[in-house]
């Protein structure tokens, strides 16, 4: 074997691998299995079996129909930590501003056998409501950029939940269970659906710090650990071990020798497909060192879309960061990213002061709306569906009509989603006068789930896992519903 | 007369006809008629298309006792019987049966829409097939338990009598083994693989024993000893490796997913926690026999009661695996019903491959569990105390379970007791003198006091001070230092020097004190002056607590009351700088809020004397007024006899020292037993009748003693006796060797469970583990010593090589599974193994055992749920000693499939993900292990040349990879070594790297 082989690794022998870094990666659809045909062929390998290798090797991230046709490709979760309240936002209550001071009686879970709120009284909302768009969906001043954008949206003013934690309902917003550990609904996704980019994570979750219940929000649980999120922390190295420490044509290298001695072990070893499998991973990430840093580089933004996210020129972080690099992440083919705003300290947990809402709603304010108008103008809007929540809302009451703050509130709350499949300018559900209780079609956790399976086209009854013998399912065993009235 | 051996076979025979049955009926193990008689075809149809069908479309509403509208599937009787709308079958008449108009959606719509709606044709023709043949229905019995019948549950195979088997040799047994497993290759017409090379044999069984790779050197020895014991002597070795313990002990946690942390909303730490882990591993070295194992895990602390010492200590950490469970939510005691689901959950997977914690709603779905059962052992737990591990409203630790007896604490304590009252009785004794002595010396200290200088000192600066005084033998001199009106304390630094006018005696000055000024107070001088330091606020007092170390700094030293008013010292030979700069060997006096401090001198002698000094506000800091001093001369000669009596009699007393540390565990104890009650839907606010404590129904339900505490004494009895508890640990030890179990759902040995692949073999292994006395290593060297287990790890194709592409995908998919073990497994390390693996060859492991983590002192706790406990601690010692945290996982663990810390893990999972291949090539702690790797092989191989790099090329093979490379290998690595760019360390380094990254390393064959 002559040295050019070492020096020479791009334009190969038949056992070097495709260590080269391609214009095409950026491309969503990239053709993976030329690079093992070319691995294996003319080896000992024989060709007949490489196929059938394939298919055993059972790629979990390989692209699936789902269980029906859906307009909806990808997913961007944007999960506001804290609790936000509804009647400050997007649920105007103005028989809460008439009735501010009157003591009402509940059966909370947050007062109960509180000292000090033996006593409540209803609290008015500190920002005032307009009409806005064609169809007049009333939002507050606190999101003037969002209002701009509701006749894309689809409000839910009737959201509830099963628990009056930070913790359980955070877990519960994204795994479906409220205490124990279950698989994220990105890792349903990806399970569901595979990923389109392989030099990418199929499930990216972009957070400045961790929220409640810590690494479990994105844990892939009992399914397959290709599923789990990958966390990127806005910043210098936004995924753990993507910048390479040796120069890349060193590391090209060594990827050769790596290719050859792998060769050789595998000739006498050809019916193992994991073997194959872990090869086709030293690729991947070889194309992810630059495909990562790429995604993140906003070097080729113009001037006017950073603008439009509020981002001066080298901003490494802040929400706007995060709303234009879920942009990129998605046209590059990841299935599903979340944007957490804040971590679990000075969030919107609002228990001193409303007013800490003020700084919270602009930080992601002009973002978002810059996000859905970015991906419209570039046709993902289309294909992508938006999703915009918190864990809980906030109680119109408090242990007296002047106290600043506001409790966690299960009964109620609003979120929103926007994009592919969904109908926009819509408001469905509503609380009743005070916003204390949801009023007409409420919509548990559970049935929100099932409407962003159904939109990403799949029957939430039949999206299951076998573990432990038993079948569980994103939606788990409560009845849950589809919002049909929501759907385009 | 016949053999032993032909007496087993004899009854293997009769064992196989029973298992022929039950392999096709798939459900079901004995062939016993039931009434009505079902032919054998009914019957088949029944377990396969029926059975499966009511399981997975209608048991979750309509399945157990308790069913929605009445209507229970769950037994024969049930559908006869019928719900609200009458009987839902009319035997062979599919037109009148409402279960049939129901999956048609007629009159019922069944599934409703929101459980899937319809059901596809196909379905509902087996529906119609089955009630039309009669509806032939094994399932007889009346009484309903959890998901079968009670007739049906207790011929349920896994819950049989182990069978009665003679025992015999080893070897025979080994040999029977093998027979078992060939029976079903040869059924399957497989090949089996050629015997492993030793290499691969050495390196197999070394991962296998002890999670770390051989050494060359026993590489070696293996190769040489040609003898037929060989084998058997490295299984031997290997079970006596201390590192033995640490790779099975590792298995078992993973079972019992352990973990540093509680999981409740803060995640905090467990520093005792540890204890447990360790138990674990020391027991699974010396080979605890393994219903004992159970046992202690259950109820050690009530087993040792009447024990001292360690075997006490061992009982009450056994424990630590009940407290490990997780706790929930934000005040952790008000979610304990969620504790004792994950507690009942883990107790039925880990010992009885049973879900028990599925009862806690409702009955059991699927397996004979009532919810009556689940809350009939809630009680038991419920009735026992966990420690605590604090929580956001209660943050700290408490009930954790001393380690030692009332008589071993005692013995501990009493020398520090006898300390303590011996200071105790000098405090009462001085207190007597010391109330005369402070009579004397505050009515002379206001008779007699002449002030000789005073001044106020402005903040930051200085003022000094010259005087000339008569005095007497044992007359007193004092420097007052006094806080000024808008703050109490300041860093005061004085000098002063005291000496005779005449010049013949050598002078006195403050700083003597300085190099040992805890000495004592009175601070006695080698001529018989004597200095004090005293508060002065209402008289004078003794400064007397000594501080040796201010700051955390052992050089400044100080006398003081509380931490001011002090007089405090640098005793370093070079300025300190802490709160402000403090010159080298000073001298200073830190007043308090209104709390003057003087520093007296007792003169021992009559004489003139000059006094000369400087006092300093040596803390200088905007806004504050500095402090004021006054130098006074106390003219009675009995004064500093009276003073001198008073210090010794209030200061200066001896330190007890801290009270002995008595050893804790994160344990638990029993308290008065009590009933639970059931709990309507699981919910804790609907409670029901209450249920008696006792085992489940279906194995006897006996109930626990009514004066007997818990009733975990009983239950750790029940559950280790069980016949299920040695089937479900001979197949983890089966699949922790061969990858796979003889079930393989190794948690779940119940309907959903799957069934064996060897019924026969998986009983024979269960009998010889109860015979051996449940020991685990005797299993070992039972089931190491078979050829199945020494197989090469690829398939054997058979066919000729012209047809070799048919042939070997025929050979791949005959049994792609592997589940008849023609052939060896072969897996990817384990994120434990890896991470060992590559602290093995760089020589970085620590072999020592791990101890406790280094958490922050369980005082300091903060914790909340909006700031967590979150950490990772590193150390060079085994994985198995890394900090595990349920709420945030290791990252290390968590990319390479390490155990789930919140849910009990039978067997680790393989994922295959690009960000693992991105460890290989970028993580810093790997390219540390090879660069470590890299530069020993460099120190120790000489200078470059063909032959010493030859030399390492044989050298990394030898020890990556336990064989030499070969002469292509040799080329490729020699052709690297010259492309790759850099000096000879980086080079190989690279190499080595690359090795490290191949497949040869990662997998085992």
């Amino acid at each position: 074997m002559s040295l050019s082989l070492w020096t020479n690794v791009q334009t190969t022998s038949h056992l070097s691998l495709n260590f080269g870094y391609h214009r095409t990666m950026s491309h969503p659809h990239l053709p993976r299995r030329s690079f093992l045909a070319s691995t294996v062929a003319g080896s000992l390998l024989l060709p007949g079996i490489v196929s059938q290798l394939l298919a055993d090797s059972g790629d979990p991230l390989a692209p699936r129909q789902p269980h029906f046709p859906a307009k909806a490709k990808n997913v961007i979760f944007l999960f506001m930590t804290g609790g936000v309240s509804h009647v400050d936002t997007f649920d105007p209550k103005p028989e809460l501003t008439k009735q501010h001071g009157k003591e009402i009686k509940a059966n909370h879970p947050e007062i109960k056998d509180r000292p000090g709120y033996e006593r409540i009284y209803l609290k008015r909302p500190q920002w005032e409501f307009q009409p806005h768009g064609q169809c007049g969906t009333e939002v507050s001043t606190l999101f003037p950029h969002i209002a701009t954008c509701v006749d894309d949206i689809a409000l839910i003013r009737s959201m509830h939940t099963s628990h009056s934690n930070h913790y359980n309902a955070t877990l519960g917003m994204h795994t479906g269970s409220f205490n124990f550990s279950r698989p994220s609904i990105g890792s349903w996704i990806t399970y569901g659906l595979g990923t389109l980019n392989r030099n990418l994570p199929g499930f990216v979750v972009i957070a400045p710090a961790q929220t409640y219940a810590g690494t479990q929000v994105y844990a892939s649980d009992f399914l397959p650990g290709a599923h789990q999120g990958t966390l990127v922390v806005p910043g210098a190295e936004p995924i753990a071990n993507v910048r390479p420490r040796v120069p890349l044509d060193q590391q090209q290298l060594e990827l050769a020798a790596l290719q050859e001695i792998n060769a050789e072990h595998f000739a006498a070893r050809q019916d193992d497909a994991q073997l194959l499998a872990r090869l086709q991973t030293f690729e991947t990430a070889f194309g992810m060192q630059m495909a990562v840093p790429d995604a993140f580089d906003f070097a080729t933004e113009t001037a006017e879309t950073l603008n439009s996210y509020g981002l001066a020129a080298d901003q490494k972080s802040g929400f706007g960061w995060q709303c234009l690099a879920a942009r990129r992440l998605i046209e590059r083919g990841v299935r599903f990213v979340e944007l957490i705003d804040v971590g679990s300290s000075n969030n919107w947990d609002a228990h001193g002061d409303m007013m800490t809402h003020v700084p919270l709603a602009k930080n992601v304010d002009q973002p978002i709306a810059a996000l859905i108008k970015d991906l419209k103008a570039r046709g993902l809007f289309d294909e992508t569906l938006i999703v915009w929540t918190t864990e809980f809302g906030r109680t119109p009451f408090n242990n007296t009509a002047d106290a600043p703050g506001r409790e966690h509130h299960p009964w109620a709350f609003s979120s929103w989603l926007a994009g592919a499949g969904v109908k926009g300018g819509t408001v469905h559900g509503s609380t009743d006068e005070i916003g204390l209780w949801t009023a007409d079609k409420p919509v548990h956790v559970r049935d929100f789930h099932a409407t962003i399976l159904h939109l990403m086209g799949f029957d939430h009854h039949r999206l299951a896992y076998r573990h432990a013998g038993l079948d569980f399912r994103l939606t788990g065993v409560e009845p849950a519903h589809v919002v049909q009235e929501i759907l385009a | 007369m016949f053999s032993n051996d032909h007496v087993l076979r004899v009854m293997l025979r009769l064992l196989l006809c029973g298992w022929a049955v039950s392999s096709s009926a798939t459900v079901l193990a004995i062939d016993e008629p039931a009434a009505p008689v079902i032919t054998d075809s009914d019957r088949d149809f029944f377990e396969k298309q029926v059975r499966p069908l009511l399981v997975r479309r209608c048991f979750e509403c309509h399945g157990g006792n308790k069913a929605e509208g009445g209507l229970s599937l769950a037994s024969a009787n049930g559908w006869a019987k019928g719900g609200d709308s009458g009987p839902a079958i009319v035997p062979g008449n599919p037109h009148e049966s409402l279960l049939i108009k129901a999956v048609h959606h007629r009159s019922l719509e069944m599934p409703p829409s929101d459980r899937g709606g319809k059901l596809p044709a196909e379905e509902i023709e087996v529906f119609e097939k089955w009630v039309a043949l009669g509806a032939p229905d094994p399932r007889t019995g009346t009484e309903v338990l959890g998901g079968m019948t009670r007739e049906e549950a207790l011929k349920w195979w896994a819950f049989q009598p182990l069978p009665e088997i003679p025992t015999a040799t080893l070897a025979s047994d080994v040999q029977h083994i093998d027979d078992l497993l060939q029976r079903e290759i040869d059924r399957h017409e497989l090949e089996v693989a050629p015997r492993a090379d030793k290499r691969t044999l050495l390196r197999r069984v070394t991962y296998g024993l002890t999670g770390l790779p051989p050494s060359p050197t026993e590489v070696n020895s293996f190769l040489e000893d040609d003898s037929s014991e060989a084998w058997a002597r490295i299984i031997d070795r290997l079970l006596a490796s201390p590192h033995y313990g640490e790779h099975w002990g590792r298995r078992w946690l993973d079972v019992v997913r352990y973990a540093d942390t509680a999981g409740e909303n803060t995640d905090r730490p467990l520093p005792h926690a540890w204890r447990y882990r360790n138990w674990v591993i020391e027991s699974l070295q010396n080979d605890l026999p393994f219903d004992q194992f159970i046992r202690l895990q259950l109820a050690g602390d009530l087993l040792v009661q009447q024990e001292q010492g360690p075997a006490r200590a061992d009982g009450i950490i056994a424990t630590g695996y009940l407290a490990i469970a997780r706790r929930f939510g934000h005040d952790i005691d008000k979610d304990m019903y969620l504790t004792y689901e994950d507690v009942i959950d883990n107790v039925g997977k880990n010992f009885l491959g049973l879900s028990l914690g599925c009862a806690r709603c409702h009955d059991h779905k699927y397996d004979p569990i009532s919810a009556e059962d689940y809350y009939a052992l809630y009680g038991i737990f419920a009735s026992t105390k966990f420690s605590y591990p604090g929580c956001e409203p209660f943050g700290q630790p408490r009930d954790l379970m001393p380690l030692l007896s009332t008589a071993e604490t005692e013995t501990l304590m009493q020398p520090w007791r006898e300390k303590v009252a011996a200071i105790e009785a000098e405090k009462l004794q001085r207190a007597a003198v010391a109330e005369s002595a402070r009579q004397t010396v505050a009515s002379l200290w206001t008779e007699h006091k002449q002030e000789l200088f005073a001044a106020t000192i402005a903040e930051g600066s200085s003022v000094g001070f010259e005087k000339t005084v008569q005095v007497r033998r044992g007359e007193v001199l004092v420097l007052t230092v006094l806080p000024n009106g808008n703050h109490g304390a300041d860093s005061t630094q004085v000098e002063w020097t005291i000496q005779e006018t005449s010049g013949t005696v050598p002078s006195w000055r403050v700083t003597d004190t300085v190099p040992n000024l805890l000495q004592g107070n009175p601070w006695t001088t080698p001529r018989e002056a004597v200095w004090s330091f005293l508060e002065v606020t209402a008289g004078p007092t003794f400064l007397n607590e000594r501080r040796d170390n201010l700051s955390g700094r052992g050089e400044l030293k100080a006398w003081s009351i509380g931490s001011e008013p002090s007089v405090f010292v640098n005793s370093a030979p070079e300025p300190i700088s802490v709160w402000t700069s403090l010159p080298a060997q000073s001298f200073f006096v830190h007043p308090g809020h209104e709390r003057p401090v003087a520093i007296t001198w007792t003169s021992p002698m009559d004489g003139e004397l000059l006094l000369t000094g400087r006092v300093t506000d040596a803390h200088p800091a905007g806004g504050l007024d500095g402090v004021s001093c006054q130098l006074a001369h106390v003219a009675a000669p009995e004064f500093g006899l009276a003073l001198a009596a008073l210090g010794n009699a209030t200061s200066g007393l001896p330190d007890p020292g801290p009270p002995p540390t008595i050893p804790v565990a994160y344990a638990v104890m029993d308290q008065t037993g009590k009933n639970a009650k059931l709990q309507e839907r699981g919910d804790p606010e609907l409670e029901k009748a209450e249920v008696p404590r006792r085992w489940l129904s279906i194995f006897g339900g006996q109930e626990v003693a009514s004066d007997s505490g818990s009733g975990r004494r009983e239950l750790s009895n029940w559950v280790s006796q069980h016949p299920l508890a040695a089937r479900v640990m001979v197949n983890r030890i089966w699949e922790w060797h061969f990858g796979n179990g003889l079930v393989r759902s190794a948690n779940d040995f119940g309907a959903r469970g799957q069934s064996p692949t060897h019924p026969e073999l998986l009983d024979f292994l269960a009998v010889r583990f109860v015979q051996s006395g449940y020991s685990i290593k005797a299993m070992q060297r039972l089931i190491l010593q078979t050829q199945a287990y020494q197989r090469a790890s690829s398939a054997v194709a058979s066919a000729a090589v012209a047809t070799a592409d048919a042939a070997s995908s025929a050979a791949a998919t005959a049994d792609a599974e592997n589940r008849w073990l023609a052939h060896f497994n072969r897996r990817r390390l384990t994120a434990e193994e890896l991470r060992d693996s590559l602290l093995t060859v760089s020589a970085k492991l620590d072999r020592t055992r791990g101890q406790e983590h280094p958490f922050p002192p369980t005082e300091s706790w903060t914790y909340t749920q909006h700031g967590p406990f979150n950490a990772v601690y590193e150390t060079d010692r085994r994985s198995v000693y890394l900090m595990v945290q349920r709420q945030r996982r290791h990252p290390f663990l968590a990319l390479f499939d390490g155990a789930d810390p919140n849910a009990s893990t039978p067997s680790r999972q393989t994922t295959t993900v690009p960000t693992q291949a991105l460890y290989f090539l970028n993580d810093p702690f790997f390219h540390e292990q090879a660069a470590r790797l890299a530069n020993r092989l460099l120190s120790t191989s000489g200078e470059s040349n063909q032959a010493t790099e030859l030399a390492r090329i044989e050298a990394l093979w030898q020890g990556l990879f336990q064989r030499a490379p070969s002469a292509s290998e040799i080329a490729r690595t020699q052709g690297f070594i010259t492309a790759y760019p850099g000096n000879a360390t980086e080079k190989w380094t690279a190499q080595v790297r690359v090795l490290l990254a191949s497949n040869e390393f990662v997998f085992v064959d």
